[in-house]
């Protein structure tokens, strides 16, 4: 867990090195509007995947699930994207995190209500390929409506997700709302070891089931709509990092929230580093979009996995 | 709407009758002439209104057309063949990208479809005027056209105004041999831009003497946001009207005015 903090520490000084602009230090108009906001969105968004990922499988009951493929993600960019296009935003910046926030819930309901007649398991993960589908369907639908003319071309670019040029307003709008849903994620530790059990047993232990959804649904729409409002669609993140620390941290669910924040944020921080770092590197005209780097990274990760769970 | 209910068969039995009469005549009945490409559209108010069946839906929207307001009065067509054959053209004007797949189908038919290339300088916009005046048989008001952006660009005096990045929606810039060069290198810039993508970081790590934009749109739009963004406040700026550069037309004239001012 120190180790864990230091790398974050290191990896953020790293971060405030690296841009367009070359390795080293910037001054400090470049430093504070560009690389600081960055760097703080790539912390705060990836701890929001990564809890939200560890705490989704845990109340789900389900290695595969994650907030992108369940659908969670693109109903957020959807309420988002409604904000922004409409002119909310603009009118009133709190729009923004308030829309995502407002979309991920949407998605979350829409999938819990599966979940209590499903159960878990395969049907769960298509109710959530549906749910995608649909908020793609109503976000490419209500675009081509929109006033701007060149809206379905643009949104394109910003539903591969990334942070590239993020003003430090994005982080005042996203920094509450993360850590908020974050921090009511972290308490529902009990209450996901109890689930882990089916939700007789644990009802029969005492366990406060419903709240237990409840507030895992808030906390999940919080981070991870606030995070889809001001990033795009970043995927995977939530899937591959609960994996990766089962081995370190157990299988109890309720052990993996602390280190899935700490390792969402120093994964996404280490991707976005990479997207900085690549044009800098390899013969390449722009940045790489970070969602389309966490997409390679996980997608195979999801293969393998969604083998291991195959009876 | 009862005033519409009562019309519709009288219009309905016009439309018939017209139908019927170009049937009869032929070619020589022709309805008019209709647009499908913003910059078509805008030559097509300027060199012959009389002949509009109809323009593409964008011609009416004042920050990406100089002819917004007459084309508001005017009829507009999606980019959908049947409903540009139902307008009968004997004429029809478009780009060379997009609706390519409307523009094979009318071919297909048998209509005339004149597609211009977007030019990339005031030469080939001369050029691009001439061929649409040709091709609408109006090869003087075409002259004309082409004669007021000449002198417009010839009256403004040479100076040498150091370097400028002309920066689009994505942060793409206007590169070398692109329209926008042009444009700066008219007004006595000299062009910073790479024709690539330059992001914020990269503009205020090496800003130029002067960032052009197009001015903020009328909608929100998340290619164009950045533009503005804060780390940029200290750079020197000017912003042109982006229905001057929405096309690569004689209207242009005016950016190269406004850059030059």
């Amino acid at each position: 867990m120190k180790l864990a903090v230091v790398a974050i520490v290191v990896l953020a000084g790293l971060s405030l090195l690296l841009g367009a602009a070359g390795f080293g230090l910037p001054d400090a108009d470049i430093l504070w509007q560009l690389r600081v906001p960055r760097t703080a969105l790539a912390l705060l968004v990836g701890a929001g995947l990564g809890i939200s990922g560890a705490v989704l499988q845990g109340v789900l009951r389900n290695p595969l699930a994650d907030p992108g493929f369940l659908g969670i993600g693109g109903c957020a960019a959807l309420g988002a994207v409604i904000a922004f296009y409409w002119g909310f935003t603009a009118a009133f910046p709190l729009a923004l995190p308030l829309s995502g926030f407002l979309g991920a819930t949407l998605g979350c309901v829409a999938l819990l209500l599966v979940f209590s007649r499903a159960q878990s398991g395969p049907g769960l993960i298509l109710a959530g390929v549906g749910v995608s589908a649909l908020a793609a369907a109503a976000l490419s639908l209500l675009l081509s409506a929109a006033p701007n003319p060149f809206a379905l071309y643009e949104i394109t670019f910003w539903l591969m997700g990334g942070l590239q040029d993020r003003t430090l307003m994005h982080l005042g709008l996203a920094a509450v709302p993360i850590i908020l849903g974050c921090a009511v994620l972290l308490r529902l530790g009990p209450g996901l070891d109890a689930l882990s059990l089916g939700e007789e047993a644990a009802a029969s232990l005492g366990a406060p089931v419903a709240r237990t959804l409840q507030l895992a649904v808030l906390g999940v729409a919080l981070s991870v709509g606030t995070g889809a409002a001001v990033a795009g669609g970043i995927g995977f993140v939530g899937l591959v990092v609960p994996h990766l620390l089962r081995p370190w941290v157990g299988q109890r669910p309720g052990a993996l929230l602390w280190p899935s924040v700490l390792g969402g944020a120093a994964l996404l921080l280490a991707a976005d580093m990479c997207a900085r770092a690549a044009p800098l590197l390899l013969p390449l005209a722009a940045e790489p979009r970070l969602g389309v780097l966490t997409a390679l990274l996980g997608a195979p990760f999801l293969v393998v996995a969604a083998r291991r769970v195959a009876p | 709407m009862l005033f519409f209910q009562r019309s519709l068969p009288g219009w309905r039995a016009l439309g018939g009758m017209c139908g019927a009469l170009c049937l009869l005549a032929g070619p020589a009945c022709a309805s008019g002439v209709v647009s499908l490409n913003l910059c078509t559209d805008q030559l097509l108010v300027l060199l012959a209104p009389e002949r509009i069946a109809a323009l593409s839906p964008l011609a009416r929207d004042p920050s990406l057309s100089v002819v917004a307001a007459q084309a508001a009065a005017m009829p507009w067509v999606r980019a959908d063949t049947e409903a540009v054959l139902r307008l009968r053209p004997d004429l029809v004007l478009a780009g060379d990208y997009g609706a390519q797949a409307v523009v094979a189908a009318l071919r297909g038919r048998g209509i005339t479809v004149v597609q211009v290339t977007e030019p990339r300088d005031f030469a080939g916009v001369a050029s691009e005027i001439d061929a649409v005046a040709q091709a609408l048989g109006q090869p003087a008001r075409g002259e004309a056209l082409v004669a007021t952006m000449q002198a417009r660009l010839a009256a403004i005096p040479p100076a040498r105004r150091g370097n400028a990045v002309f920066w689009e929606a994505r942060g793409f810039s206007a590169g070398p041999g692109s329209f926008g060069d042009a444009v700066l290198r008219a007004a006595g810039y000299r062009n910073a831009g790479t024709g690539g993508e330059m992001g914020v970081e990269a503009l205020a790590a090496h800003p130029p003497d002067i960032l052009i934009t197009n001015a903020a749109p009328a909608y929100p739009s998340l290619a164009t946001d950045m533009l503005w963004h804060p780390a940029l406040r200290h750079l020197r700026r000017t912003s042109v009207a982006p229905a001057l550069m929405a096309c690569a037309g004689p209207w242009s004239a005016g950016a190269v005015e406004a850059l030059a001012r």
